[in-house]
């Protein structure tokens, strides 16, 4: 936290707002995170934290609300676009395109970096060797990060679970965002797992200058690396701030723990 | 060499060596009239299955009209070379031509039906391909072209007579069809299945390919990488249709006469068939299943009302053969045996790993 503290927010969403039917998945939830920040989104099961994911990338348009993306308003563009503003994320049930191979993935997430057209592809002109051959190595360098490189040539479904998260994670940042949203990253790891997981996420917010948003129910995983925290709870924000004295919030455990 | 390289290469070479073979055969004049004669519908149906492929297997979505874009390029190609007969004379210059226009008046077709079925998830592709497939029919049963000394005459609701019957000549002749030159030769078919071949592979080994096969592994995570979705689909179903149309160019110059009955559901299932029984999203297998498929029935036509029954047989021991889980560890199991060893110097560790 340094000078940037004192430029534009990162992200900046006011009073953000959505309703399916009468139900107000969430209500007027406001948020800031700086540059360079790992912050955590955090609530009980059907808080809405996936929801504003939802919201953030595109797949579902607020009712209400705006969503400033380093002082660009992105509020209801499409997730493509939204992606190419520089917002990558991963998702909560791992979507990797499973019939492709391990490179392929990441390559897919290069697609906008490095463009030629259908036709330089189709007839081979040398375009498309520059871009392949930079392609190539760039994914290859991220999945060098991630220690995924022995595995390259293997289909992403025959992945072991904990390297699906590491290669959604790379995918993610191969479309060069500037603000990563990991959606319970941590989900169905052992203690192992998520203690190499935890240096991997401050590994990628120090070695790529990323800000990072994540949602998770590993409080350790939270405590560990967030710096600050949203509580949700029912789609209204409960609580806001450093992470450990949220934790610390009377209002914060009993929505966790129960009375 | 790339993986994926070579196995291109591998397939570009399966097609060669097959019509090589294949045409040296006939030529010597050990293969009889009747199966040479079967090459060319071979070819054809060749580039059909594979056009199919980029659409079924790459982008992952059914399309059941895939003869309707045929019977575009078919009878676009037809009609221009009946009309081009006179003033261009030498024939491979004149197919050339009607398969351009035949593949782009498919292409258009296509960009026209994708438009608006490729903004919709799900079947609605698969319906409304159905439904095209069958207007198309309909419409080439009810048109009628004529040219005379005036010019051309055509109507969409009865057989017209041009006003000069002395010069009057049918182009197109409503459920009848067309009578095209028969310009196609079996060296331009395996011309054509060559670049289309290479074409459809250079684009699944590329951004658009591997964007399509995000798209059909994980449409809202291809959506989250950046990628046009909408742009992707229609690019990939544009450049199937156009291809098709260049087969049916193809197909009607191969034909005496070619009625628009021949374009119907069954043929666009025909191919379907090819496609998913050779592999979704493997060129070769659509290639392999295209040529034993179209073989087999005319080489079983001696058994008479049998063959039907023989060649269900062996569409269903081919779905078992692809799909059964026993099949599936057999052929593994065989390829792991020792004597294929020599053929995988490279990287047995990966390989051992992978089947675990």
């Amino acid at each position: 936290m340094s000078e940037n503290t004192t430029k534009t927010p990162m992200l900046e969403v006011k009073q953000l707002s959505i309703s399916f039917g009468g139900l107000k998945a969430v209500d007027g939830l406001n948020m800031t995170i700086d540059k360079g920040q790992l912050y955590g989104l955090i609530g009980p099961n059907g808080a809405g934290k996936t929801t504003v994911f939802n919201m953030l990338t595109g797949v579902y348009k607020p009712t209400s609300g705006s969503i400033i993306l380093d002082g660009e308003n992105i509020t209801g563009k499409a997730p493509a676009q939204i992606n190419c503003c520089g917002v990558a994320r991963t998702f909560q049930n791992i979507r990797l395109f499973s019939n492709m191979s391990v490179l392929d993935n990441v390559k897919v997430g290069l697609h906008n970096q490095m463009k030629y057209s259908v036709i330089e592809g189709a007839l081979r002109l040398p375009r498309y060797f520059k871009a392949e051959r930079e392609m190539n190595s760039r994914a290859e360098e991220l999945l060098k990060v991630f220690e995924l490189e022995g595995e390259k040539e293997q289909l992403a479904s025959n992945l072991p679970y904990g390297k699906q998260r590491k290669l959604e994670i790379a995918r993610a940042l191969a479309t060069n965002p500037k603000l990563l949203l990991l959606d319970e990253p941590a989900a169905g790891m052992n203690p192992n797992e998520t203690a190499s997981l935890m240096d991997t996420i401050r590994f990628v917010r120090d070695n790529f200058d990323m800000t990072i948003l994540l949602i998770e129910h590993d409080m350790k995983l939270v405590s560990g690396i967030c710096e600050e925290i949203t509580v949700l709870n029912f789609g209204q924000e409960l609580a806001q701030g450093v992470t450990s004295e949220v934790l610390q919030n009377p209002a914060v455990v009993t929505a966790y723990l129960g009375e | 060499m790339r993986k994926a390289t070579k196995n291109n290469l591998i397939t570009c070479g399966i097609v060669l060596v097959f019509f090589i073979v294949c045409g040296i055969l006939s030529s010597v004049g050990i293969m009889g009239s009747k199966l040479s004669g079967l090459l060319i519908p071979i070819g054809i149906y060749t580039i059909m299955s594979i056009s199919l492929n980029l659409t079924v297997g790459i982008l992952g979505e059914l399309s059941l009209g895939h003869a309707g874009f045929m019977c575009v390029g078919a009878y676009v190609g037809g009609v221009f070379s009946i009309l081009a007969q006179d003033t261009i004379t030498v024939p491979w210059i004149r197919i050339v031509i009607a398969i351009v226009l035949g593949a782009i008046a498919a292409a258009v077709f296509g960009l026209i039906i994708g438009i608006p079925a490729l903004r919709l998830r799900g079947d609605y592709l698969a319906i409304v391909t159905l439904g095209f497939g069958e207007i198309i029919k309909s419409l080439a049963n009810n048109i009628y072209i004529v040219k005379d000394i005036n010019g051309i005459h055509f109507s969409f609701a009865s057989p017209v007579t041009g006003t000069d019957a002395a010069t009057t000549q049918d182009i197109f002749k409503g459920a009848q069809g067309i009578k095209a030159p028969q310009d196609t030769t079996l060296l331009l078919v395996v011309i054509v299945l060559m670049i289309s071949l290479i074409v459809i592979m250079n684009i699944v080994d590329s951004n658009t390919g591997r964007a399509c096969m995000a798209i059909r592994d994980n449409y809202i995570a291809a959506e989250s990488m950046g990628i046009n979705v909408t742009k992707f689909r229609l690019i990939a179903f544009v450049i199937s249709a156009a291809i098709a149309g260049a087969a049916g160019v193809l197909y009607s110059h191969s034909l005496a006469v070619l009625a628009p009955k021949k374009f119907d559901y069954n043929f666009s299932i025909l191919i379907l068939v090819f496609v998913v029984l050779g592999g979704l999203g493997s060129m070769r297998g659509s290639i392999i299943a295209t040529i034993i498929l179209y073989a087999l029935p005319e080489l079983f036509r001696g058994l008479g009302d049998y063959r039907m029954l023989i060649y269900a047989i062996v569409l269903i021991f081919m779905m078992i053969f692809n799909n059964a889980p026993y099949f599936v560890a057999l052929r593994q199991r065989i390829a792991a045996l020792p004597i294929f060893d020599k053929f995988k110097k490279k990287k047995p560790e990966a390989a051992g790993g992978a089947s675990k």
